[in-house]
């Protein structure tokens, strides 16, 4: 252990170290191997900003530059992205392999998840089905991902209770993958026969057909528990209201923070952001995804530190090389 | 393509090799849209031919496909009631039939605000109160006819309103919002790509 | 004002009024659903001609543009479903005015496969038709592809690659003023017109690693969002809804629907805060009663 602690500290150094290399590199750069594109800089050099309020800049930050460093292999400009993706990766991976062994880590209490298991039981006592929709966009997007694992464990409730569950989609892929979750779900549970093939639906491939269908589901099925988790555009408050009106217990989740409000106003518990990405490692308590959360809680830390320096680095007008550190190609 | 971003796509072959992926992305992603076409008449169909519940509108809804998407698909050669040009089959369905349903799904919003602020926004508590005095400022900023009051209570009202609120106090909680859940999606995708997290596969 | 229009808002909020007394007494929302229906359907008949204030992010917007030279080349995207057009077609129609009146060339594309192509079909014809522009010459449509992750990447090194023809199926090649456009180093600004959330992806990818200048209007309900773009500089200029359009529209002195749109909204927006303010205080009177009936 103490042979992993020393690598792991070494490893830190020798990071923190080339991060301030580069910041010396890029402090006293003139790379001239950089194609700077001239015609593009003279066409974009004749901004007049209005700064009438203080949210625009006075200027905009210097972003000229093509994609591409043409002259050199690696884009040098872009190291810096590299770093974070390195340092985020390794804190991650650190928490997961201390989570393994064992180590006990505290997670703060999330109202919305803890209130799931007791809203399967309402809805099981009152002999209504459970609604869960995992958001309305491709399995290819994160938030349907996130949406898909908390159906998979909101699919063991079900299951356990014996409670219906209907699980309305808007894509065939998240069709089939919802399919697959719950299936799985049941076989786990030991009742595989008890599932239904058309738990997961497809209904409608376009937004507010989908929201038609699903507010037609609700006035007719009236679902004793709404569960939206998962990516939520014009039709959240649609959804919402309608299973308001249907007198059903609703807890939401999305990390569209335009839609956050319509929830919070219509729903009983309401998942911001990154806790619904946090609810599958909250909700099946596995220590390798907990760890993972610790992981990205320090990541959100440093990044707290990093604002912080920076506002005090830019109050003592000493922040142009801090911020050059930064700068996005 | 992560690797692909840090390399020159002119010296190096990822560059060429990232532009053939992203290529076949668009290709593939296209037979997707069919998938959900398949599935779609399959599960209506069934529906229809064992007429279970409500299955004239599943039969209305295999109708609007067929409707829809064939004059779509037919050559404008032949006629110009076919293709998706001015004028067409298609064309018509949709800026008369189509769009017109959309927006009125839409609109539903309006009177959906009203009913959940109606219900929502209550003093119950201090949070409650600078939720509701923060809200009707800013719903009276938004509209001319909001402004002209404001600006009757104090002439600098609307200018403090969009610098103190939104980009002030909203500014500062979307950045917040954004930057947690943008590190909660590279968290998840980071565990996703490395097999940790396989919920999602049922497992 | 035409003086009869007094007794006419006088009777419309005592109108509002007496359905929220209704709402309240009978606890039925339907009245209150009932009220926005008026108060939207009574400036169709009735309109007031309003003052509106120009917003310092819809300024800078129209300052980019404005800006740019003569016989710029700018990417005007069509980012947006049917459903939104009441707030985002005005945007799209005052850009377009406000571009061809410079004689900028405009590259039109959506990233929505249901009905964007034929917004921007329809749109563009009808405005360029106003200034006598030729397709092909002064504007292009390329249609959908998709997929918009590729898209906006594979764009960044040709645009041939990703659109091999336009949305009527003419090749690029063909296409005059696709000769000297090949992918974002020739198009001098980017303005969004969009209801999701593509617009994110539009600062990530193409501001962000090309350094193209975007300018956007968005839904009202997401424009709250992307004053953190502006303030980072991310995003040169913002319209927020069908204000952020009626502002454009006085910009680009062709006031239109936007601008018509403000009574129905200054409208429901009252209502909406009269019966928030009604609903609290019934709220608070009930809670100081059921406090005293407890004492």
């Amino acid at each position: 252990m103490n042979g992993i602690n020393n690598t792991i500290r070494q490893f830190c150094f020798g990071l923190i170290f080339l991060v301030l290399t580069v910041s010396f590199i890029q402090a006293d750069s003139t790379d001239t191997s950089i194609d700077s594109t001239v015609a593009k800089e003279a066409k974009t050099d004749s901004v007049t900003v209005s700064a009438a309020s203080p949210g625009i800049p006075e200027e905009p930050p210097d972003v000229s530059g093509t994609q591409s460093d043409s002259g050199s292999l690696f884009q040098t400009k872009r190291i810096n992205a590299l770093v974070l993706m390195t340092i985020f990766s390794v804190v991650i991976l650190l928490y997961t392999k201390w989570a393994k062994a064992g180590k006990p880590l505290f997670v703060r209490k999330i109202s919305g998840l803890d209130q799931v298991e007791e809203a399967v039981g309402r809805a099981t006592e009152m002999g209504k089905p459970v609604l869960f929709i995992p958001g309305l966009q491709e399995i290819d997007e994160i938030e349907t991902i996130a949406g898909i694992s908390i159906l998979g464990q909101v699919a063991r409730i079900t299951a356990r209770y014996d409670t219906p569950l209907m699980v309305p989609v808007r894509y065939p892929m998240v069709l089939a993958a919802g399919q697959e979750v719950v299936e799985q779900a049941y076989i786990e549970e030991g009742k595989p026969d008890a599932c239904d093939k058309d738990t997961v639906r497809y209904v409608a491939g376009e937004q507010f057909a989908f929201t038609a269908t699903v507010n037609g589901l609700m006035m007719r099925e009236r679902p004793a528990t709404n569960i939206y988790m998962g990516a939520f555009f014009a039709e959240s408050l649609l959804l919402a209201e309608t299973g308001n009106a249907a007198g059903s217990i609703q807890i939401a989740g999305t990390a569209q923070p335009a839609q956050l409000p319509f929830f919070i106003a219509a729903c009983d518990y309401t998942l911001m952001g990154e806790e619904l990405y946090a609810a599958s490692a909250y909700l099946s308590r596995e220590p390798l995804l907990l760890g993972g959360l610790k992981g990205q809680d320090w990541m959100k830390l440093l990044f707290v530190v990093l604002i912080l320096l920076g506002v005090l680095l830019a109050g003592l007008s000493m922040g142009d090389w801090y911020l050059s550190l930064f700068e996005s190609v | 393509m992560i690797v692909a971003f840090f390399f020159n796509p002119e010296r190096s072959f990822v560059g060429g090799l990232e532009s053939e992926v992203l290529s076949w992305v668009t290709i593939v992603g296209g037979f997707t849209l069919l998938l959900g076409v398949v599935s779609l008449v399959r599960v209506n169909y069934s529906a229809v031919k064992r007429k279970s519940e409500d299955w004239i509108f599943k039969l209305a809804t295999l109708i609007s496909v067929f409707v829809m998407a064939i004059p779509a698909i037919l050559p404008k050669n032949v006629s110009s009631l076919f293709g998706r040009d001015v004028g067409s089959i298609y064309d018509w369905l949709f800026n008369y039939v189509d769009a017109p349903m959309m927006s009125t799904m839409f609109a539903m919003l309006a009177f959906y605000i009203a009913s959940a602020a109606f219900r929502a926004f209550r003093a119950r508590n201090a949070e409650a109160t600078l939720l509701l005095v923060t809200a009707t400022l800013v719903m009276l900023w938004r509209v001319p006819m909001g402004e002209i009051a404001l600006k009757s209570i104090h002439a600098n009202l609307p200018y403090l309103i969009n610098t103190y609120i939104m980009n002030g106090a909203n500014l500062a909680v979307q950045r917040g919002i954004i930057i947690g859940a943008a590190l909660g999606a590279a968290a998840m995708s980071l565990r996703i790509m490395l097999g940790i997290e396989r919920t999602y596969m049922g497992k | 004002m035409q003086i009869w229009l007094i007794p006419a808002y006088i009777l419309l909020i005592l109108t509002g009024v007496f359905l929220l007394y209704l709402a309240f007494k009978t606890e039925d929302r339907r009245y209150i659903y009932l009220a926005v229906a008026f108060y939207v359907i009574f400036p169709v008949l009735i309109t007031l001609k309003l003052p509106i204030d120009i917003s310092p992010e819809a300024r800078q917007l129209y300052d980019a543009v404005e800006s740019l030279p003569d016989s710029s080349t700018v990417l005007l995207t069509f980012d947006y479903y049917p459903s939104t057009v009441a707030e985002t077609e005005p945007m799209s129609r005052a850009a377009l005015r406000h571009l061809f009146g410079k004689d900028c060339r405009v590259l039109t594309l959506t990233t929505v496969p249901l009905g964007g192509p034929s917004i921007a079909e329809r749109v563009t014809r009808e405005i360029a038709k106003e200034f006598g522009k030729v397709y092909g010459v002064d504007y292009a449509n390329l249609g959908f592809k998709y997929n918009y992750v590729a898209v906006l990447k594979g764009m960044g090194n040709s645009i041939e690659a990703i659109y091999p023809a336009d949305n009527s199926g003419t090749p690029l090649s063909e296409i005059p003023m696709m000769a000297d456009i090949k992918n974002y180093n020739d198009i001098d600004f980017i303005f969004l017109v969009s209801d999701n959330g593509v617009v994110d992806y539009w600062i990530s990818i193409v501001n962000a690693q090309y350094g193209i200048r975007v300018g956007s209007g968005v839904t009202a309900v997401m424009a709250p969002k992307f004053y953190a773009y502006i303030g980072s500089g991310q995003m040169t200029g913002l319209l927020g809804g069908m204000k952020g359009a009626a502002e454009y529209e006085l910009l680009v002195h062709k006031p239109d629907t936007a601008v018509k749109g403000m009574t129905a909204q200054s409208l429901v927006h009252l209502f909406i805060i009269l019966s928030v303010i009604a609903g609290n205080i019934v709220f608070l009177s009930g809670k100081r009663r059921r406090k005293r009936g407890a004492a």
